[in-house]
């Protein structure tokens, strides 16, 4: 198996065919799918070729099971936003009134809407990451000229926050074993403790930031002068080839695009009155 | 005789330290010499391997004195990245010191920064992978490995450089006894290929075999430096420095103390077997 940014894919997973640029440019491209469709069947169905994607591709589906809570609190929040905690508004039909609550049919139309349009840009935010490692990430950002200077700080950034989180759990460990441990207290209290992990975080923060110089300069880097203006070979890019199926599939992606984009706005289409699920939950509520 | 390094009167005091952390140190390394720098933990070692590499002064801020000079030209002359190029240094966290996401883009990484060309860095990648047996954790992330690993990927960063000088500041401390003794493996090879290397180290049954010449650092000053084998005759001075000699060594040390040997010091098992296998 090999690790990903947030998972593991096998070793033979045909994703690895897929040049890192195309995957970025479908996070790109195709999160930005659902903002342009209003109807929420047409936004599962993205999110359906999306998890297809992501069996071809062999990921470990079990790796979602931790997002399904997440879904299902999202989901509510947004329900009340949209519903409870909507307003009054005597403009639209009004489904039902609890205690003084009144529950809107166009409130909670879009609240549904707006809940089925995140899903799949979600979707397409997990398939990236669950089929991507941080050198796809730099390979895709630099396969398109964006400064070395640029990619490595993202790539560092990527890094150092893996590192603080570790850091963390090594200073909480530290000072659960002096006796100090938050387990089981309020929360106000572990706000008001938390600074005794800040403090020595922070300090190991400057102390690695103090050795992370001292290594880049020892290799050679510098930010400015002449050593900045060495022309650097990219060699990391010599193991990765843009072939034609991987234009093909940036074209496609591009004309999904355009087609969605022309349907919606020369044609009308995926809007909620043409919407078969909206039509019948309405049906159904009112 | 060619010196590589010259280091004549050199003091260097951190901004805001009450006192010197090197003293009047005065040091030549030839070409192709292995020397080991040991002392007890505040010694200055670490700073005099900075102040090798340029990273004292150009890192921190402090006072200095004397000289410190790598092929007749003084550290701060070199423009950045230039003594990089001549000192390797391979610190002693290797954690600390990686600057990429995979042990392969570590590697290179160096090789990139001094403008050597495709061809070139698949020939050094090549030759380095193999010298510190790597090949097979190219493409890990260089912090999912395991310590030994690590800090053979760090010594790797720094040899595909190809520096003329490598200043490895106590490489092994992080490391089980296993790991450590691969370290040494790899150093081996260094030496037997003719290499400038100096090593700042606790672990002295590995390095004894190694070193040409040793230099023992307290308080801030060269309190010894000899040839290996006549550096470990003053054991005296060297316990009183706090510095544990290996076992063999001690085992004769007590047997001179006691009046029952009359000979020069073992400096590794397999001498001090040679000489009990005299004895008998």
């Amino acid at each position: 198996m090999n690790k990903t940014l947030l998972g593991y894919v096998p070793k033979e997973s045909p994703i690895y065919l897929i040049h890192p640029f195309v995957k970025l440019y479908f996070l790109l491209v195709v999160s930005l799918f659902p903002m342009f469709i209003t109807q929420p069947e047409a936004n599962l169905v993205i999110m359906a070729v999306i998890l297809l994607l992501m069996l071809w591709s062999r990921v470990d589906l079990r790796i979602l099971r931790i997002y399904v809570p997440v879904a299902i609190a999202m989901g509510w929040i947004i329900l009340l936003s949209y519903t409870v905690l909507g307003g009054t508004h005597p403009e639209f039909e009004l489904l039902a009134n609890v205690l003084g609550i009144k529950i809107y049919w166009e409130r909670l139309r879009d609240g549904i809407v707006v809940y089925c349009r995140i899903l799949p840009m979600i979707a397409t935010m997990v398939f990236f990451l669950t089929t991507s490692r941080e050198r796809d990430v730099i390979v895709a950002m630099r396969s398109i000229r964006i400064p070395f200077l640029v990619t490595y700080v993202f790539a560092m950034a990527l890094r150092a926050s893996g590192m603080v989180l570790e850091d963390f759990q090594i200073v909480r460990q530290a000072e659960q074993a002096r006796g100090f441990d938050t387990t089981g207290k309020s929360l106000g209290y572990k706000i008001r403790k938390y600074v005794m992990y800040m403090i020595p975080l922070f300090a190991l923060s400057l102390r690695r930031t103090e050795e992370f110089t001292n290594a880049l300069v020892a290799r050679g880097y510098a930010f400015t002068g002449e050593a900045a203006k060495v022309k650097r070979a990219d060699y990391i890019l010599t193991h990765y080839s843009f072939r034609l199926y991987d234009g093909i599939l940036v074209a496609l992606i591009s004309i999904l695009f355009i087609v969605i984009l022309a349907l919606r706005y020369g044609y009308n289409a995926f809007s909620l009155e043409s919407s078969p699920l909206i039509n019948w939950l309405y049906q159904i509520l009112r | 005789m060619v010196h590589l390094i010259e280091i004549e009167n050199y003091s260097w005091q951190y901004l805001n330290t009450p006192q010197e952390a090197l003293k009047n140190i005065n040091l030549k390394i030839e070409q192709g010499s292995f020397v080991g720098i040991i002392g007890p933990n505040g010694a200055g070692k670490t700073t005099l391997a900075y102040s090798m590499d340029g990273l004292i002064p150009g890192q921190y801020r402090g006072l200095k004195h004397g000289t410190v000079k790598i092929r007749g030209v003084e550290v701060e002359e070199y423009p950045r990245g230039k003594l990089q190029q001549m000192v390797g240094m391979v610190f002693s966290d290797p954690e600390a010191q990686f600057t990429a996401m995979t042990v392969e883009d570590e590697l290179v990484f160096g090789m990139e920064n001094l403008g050597m060309s495709l061809s070139e860095i698949r020939e050094r990648l090549e030759w380095v992978t193999e010298l510190t047996e790597l090949k097979h954790l190219l493409l890990k992330p260089p912090y999912e490995i395991s310590g030994g690993q690590k800090q053979r990927v760090a010594l790797a960063a720094v040899l595909a450089m190809t520096p003329e000088v490598l200043i490895l500041d106590e490489p092994t401390s992080m490391l089980d006894p296993v790991s450590r003794k691969r370290v040494f493996d790899v150093l081996q090879k260094l030496k037997q290929g003719q290499n400038t290397v100096i090593v700042i180290e606790h672990s002295l049954e590995n390095l004894i075999p190694l070193a040409d010449r040793m230099v023992l650092l307290a308080d801030g000053e060269i309190a010894l430096d000899a040839e290996t084998g006549e550096f470990f005759q003053h054991l005296d001075l060297l316990l009183e420095k706090g510095i544990s000699p290996p076992g063999a060594m001690r085992f004769f040390y007590e047997l001179m103390r006691q009046n029952l040997y009359y000979g020069r010091l073992p400096l590794t098992v397999d001498e001090a077997a040679a000489l009990l296998r005299g004895a008998a």
